[in-house]
């Protein structure tokens, strides 16, 4: 797991082992029966399947750190948990603030962890994302009571939050000395005081 | 034998409680799809809530099976549930702003710059 070239995988019209144990190891449990009739069927199926819909060549460039991945998981559940709880009083309350489309440039370049941060996000409490932009690697993010600077502010600084933990969970050593560095600045942020 | 079963009926406790929380959560988001005012905070109830509440009953219910096998099922159903339902979420979210149906209350401001604000 430490050199830092990126492996290509899935490509088209060969068969990725990888790929395949893991369809058979969720065709096993689905069955949830480890016998050998189960994985021999898995292991047909999951030829079968990657040989009727290959997948599109990706850069998969993923590494896994298990303290990273830990430390995600920990930060996943506190986040769903506080949002779930934020969410379920504003139902209750019913009452809703102002809301803007805030934008929130990233630092990791690579599709895969862009993917990651942006599922990670969407249990962000109030924020729902509205669009992903691969390019620039930026985020926009509907946020409620946005008339709240410091609001803005802290949905800003968890979606960083947020990516830092996921560069550190999966990301390359390229990807890691990017979230190092200061989040980017964000120049419109004074934006909230035009009518 | 006696505290093998005390064992087992802290767990069906447990298992009880966490499918009570579960379901609380679930009722919560299902309350919030009925009174929240636009899309998006309906998008925010349909996924949050749900999550917690779908991670707490898979808890609840793991607590209760417990074999080895059906808690690899359970995780997978866990992981599958989080990856979705923020995709779906998001999909959502980016089809109500596109066409415009962003509710009531204008924006206080649009950085995203597709629309111009009210």
């Amino acid at each position: 797991m430490s050199d830092d070239q990126p492996v290509p995988c899935g490509r088209r019209g060969r068969i990725d082992l990888p790929l395949i144990a893991w369809l058979t190891v969720i065709w096993m449990l689905l069955w949830s029966g480890a016998t050998w009739g189960n994985l021999i069927s898995g292991v047909v199926v999951a030829v079968v399947l990657c040989v009727l819909f290959p997948l599109p060549p990706v850069e998969l460039g993923l590494r896994l750190r298990p303290l990273g991945i830990l430390l995600l998981a920990k930060y996943l559940l506190h986040d769903i948990i506080a949002a779930s709880h934020k969410v379920a009083l504003l139902a209750w309350s019913g009452r809703v603030g102002p809301a803007a489309v805030v934008r929130v440039p990233l630092r990791c370049r690579t599709d895969l962890m862009l993917a990651a941060t942006a599922v990670a996000v969407s249990s962000v409490p109030g924020g729902a994302l509205i669009e992903v932009n691969a390019v620039t690697a930026t985020l926009y993010l509907h946020v409620s009571d946005a008339d709240d600077p410091e609001n803005v502010a802290r949905t800003r600084a968890s979606v960083w939050r947020l990516e830092r933990l996921v560069v550190r969970a999966f990301g390359t050593r390229d990807e890691l000395e990017r979230v190092r560095q200061e989040p980017p600045s964000v120049e419109r942020d004074s934006l909230g005081d035009a009518p | 034998m006696s505290n093998v079963s005390n064992w087992s009926k802290a767990a069906d406790l447990i298992s009880a409680i966490l499918l009570f929380i579960g379901a609380v959560n679930c009722l919560s988001g299902v309350i919030g799809l009925l009174r929240l005012p636009d899309v998006f905070t309906r998008s925010y109830a349909a996924t949050n809530p749900q999550t917690f509440g779908m991670l707490m009953l898979l808890a609840g219910v793991a607590l209760r099976l417990r074999s080895a096998f059906d808690l690899g099922t359970l995780a997978l159903v866990a992981f599958f549930q989080l990856l979705t339902s923020a995709v779906a979420a998001h999909l959502v979210a980016r089809a109500a702003y596109r066409t415009g149906l962003l509710g009531e209350t204008p924006l206080l401001y649009d950085e995203l710059g597709e629309r111009p604000p009210h």
